[in-house]
């Protein structure tokens, strides 16, 4: 199954997402046709790496895969753009985690294969 | 042509360690059809799992053949947590155009025969596998974030949020066909083992095995009579932004909002002639939402309304008056048939205890993902 995420790894190293060429309005993940004014007008761009933290849960039963990451630290990230990234929170200290709080993303390791053993790289992001 | 639930059949949702996927979809269906001469021209299975649950698809043929019915069209409508809801509304389309005039929809979920990871993993598809699935993100771990949202942003309190599951459970206590029929406070839920923060086990609808199913009928049908129908005035479905995070605004149920103004309007019916609504409980704040959406609560007031006795059997707009997903349960894709079905027994007065006075109009509301997918049918007595 690694292949249909290797297929978008550029979404998941480098934020990217896409742009209306009419209107502006910036998406991730990227969308087929403009949610603002319909165009399908759309070229590839990275977000910024920059936001601040929507809401936040901290998940105690865990997807398989994710066993002994529990409990897992998840937030909905604005970036500075506007554009919405659901995302772990990492390396950072617990009370740290906060509606409003400043984060930034980082590379880190999201997954290994089950099948195949092949570790699966990702955005994640750091409070700070 | 006019539509009509003429019969419905319930199995009792829990652990069913003694029959299969197919045992409680055939148990179901031959309570509908119990003393019926004529055979359904269709059958529909509303079904969101049977793959990952019991490891079998093609549950239309696999139920239609069981069922004697050989030559009958029969297939599987999958719409994540809506499936059922979704089987029932192509049926409707079915009978109320006059192309088919008799359809049975059966809701079927087998989820204890699997570990609750599997569980998880099955429900998670219904949200984004490249997004949510792959950063870990389970179904309920998207509504914790949505209930810390509506908690912030509309100053709720873990306290108020927990009315809507003890409202569920003390309905469920004389519901037959109700998973747990035990009454709860607010100190269980608050006490109950945390989930995804701040939702806990007792925000968050159980795991379960079930089937419903209801036969649908058009004037073609019904012959001479009368009784025991109940008319389908409208019925909906409308979808938005595939993700919760995605959408401009949260904590706004749009889907829920658009099914239910079409569907009334299909009705012909104002908002304010609905006697009881069926709503989607799967988690405490996707009930708040879902009355805030369909109007019966102003915004940030859903648990206020609900700790104030509004949604109470005898209150001004009773909800899930058989227990809701929360304690009747929620085998995913038969809920939706589970609420068409206690919106029957209501309005054919067979409610026995639970039974609400004076109705004359009853509205589901049931939904796939986090209102990302949300079906609204109307239903009255048979004129």
């Amino acid at each position: 199954m690694a292949i249909q995420f290797w297929r978008i790894r550029d979404r998941y190293y480098r934020l990217m997402g896409n742009r209306c060429d009419d209107c502006g309005a910036e998406f991730f993940p990227p969308v087929y046709r403009c949610r603002d004014c319909g165009s399908r007008h759309l070229a590839d761009k990275d977000m910024p790496r920059t936001g601040k933290i929507m809401t936040h849960t901290q998940l105690h039963e865990p997807l398989p895969g994710f066993e002994s990451e529990v409990p897992l630290n998840l937030a909905v990230i604005e970036l500075q753009n506007g554009a919405r990234v659901l995302a772990q929170i990492v390396d950072t200290p617990q009370e740290k985690i906060e509606t409003g709080a400043r984060v930034r993303a980082v590379i880190r390791r999201v997954q290994v294969d089950g099948d195949s053993g092949q570790i699966l790289y990702g955005y994640k992001f750091v409070v700070g | 042509m006019k539509a009509y639930v003429a019969s419905v059949g319930l199995e009792k949702v829990g652990d069913h360690w003694n029959e299969s996927l197919l045992d409680l979809a055939v148990s179901a269906s031959l309570k509908a059809l119990d003393g019926r001469k004529a055979a359904p021209q269709q059958v529909i299975v509303g079904n969101m799992f049977s793959s990952a649950g019991a490891r079998q698809e093609h549950l239309g043929a696999l139920l239609a053949s069981s069922l004697g019915l050989k030559g009958t069209p029969a297939y599987k409508v999958e719409s994540a947590c809506a499936s059922g809801s979704t089987a029932f509304d192509v049926a409707y389309s079915l009978v109320k155009s006059g192309a088919i005039d008799s359809v049975l929809v059966v809701g079927v979920e087998k989820m204890r025969d699997v570990e609750p990871e599997e569980v998880s993993l099955a429900l998670a598809m219904a949200e984004s596998v490249e997004y949510t699935q792959f950063v870990g993100a389970s179904f309920a771990a998207l509504n914790g974030l949505l209930a810390r949202h509506y908690m912030e942003r509309e100053n709720v309190s873990r306290d108020d949020l927990s009315a809507l599951p003890v409202l569920s459970h003390a309905n469920a206590v004389t519901a037959e066909h109700a998973q747990f029929r035990k009454a709860i406070t607010p100190e269980v839920v608050a006490r109950s083992a945390m989930v995804a923060d701040p939702l806990r086990l007792f925000d968050c609808a159980p795991v379960g095995d079930g089937a419903a199913a209801a036969l649908l009928v058009n004037e073609n049908a019904i012959g001479r009579a009368k009784s025991g129908l109940v008319e389908v005035l409208g019925g909906a479905i409308a979808t938005t932004e595939f993700s919760v995070y995605e959408r401009k605004d949260m904590l706004r149920f749009e889907a829920t909002e658009m099914a239910f103004r079409r569907a009334l309007e299909q009705a012909g019916l104002p908002a304010s002639k609905v006697g009881l609504i069926e709503t989607h409980d799967a988690f405490s704040v996707v009930a708040a939402l879902s009355l805030e959406a369909m109007g019966v609560s102003k915004k940030g007031r859903a648990t206020m309304d609900a700790k104030e006795g509004r949604f109470n059997l005898d209150g001004d707009i009773p909800i899930n008056t058989f227990g809701g997903l929360k304690a009747r349960g929620h085998p995913v894709g038969a809920t939706g048939v589970y609420q068409i079905a206690e919106a029957y027994l209501q309005l054919t007065d067979a409610a026995g205890k639970n039974k609400v006075k004076d109705l004359d109009y009853a509205v589901t509301q049931n939904v796939g993902g986090v209102d990302t997918s949300s079906v609204v049918h109307v239903f009255g007595r048979a004129q």
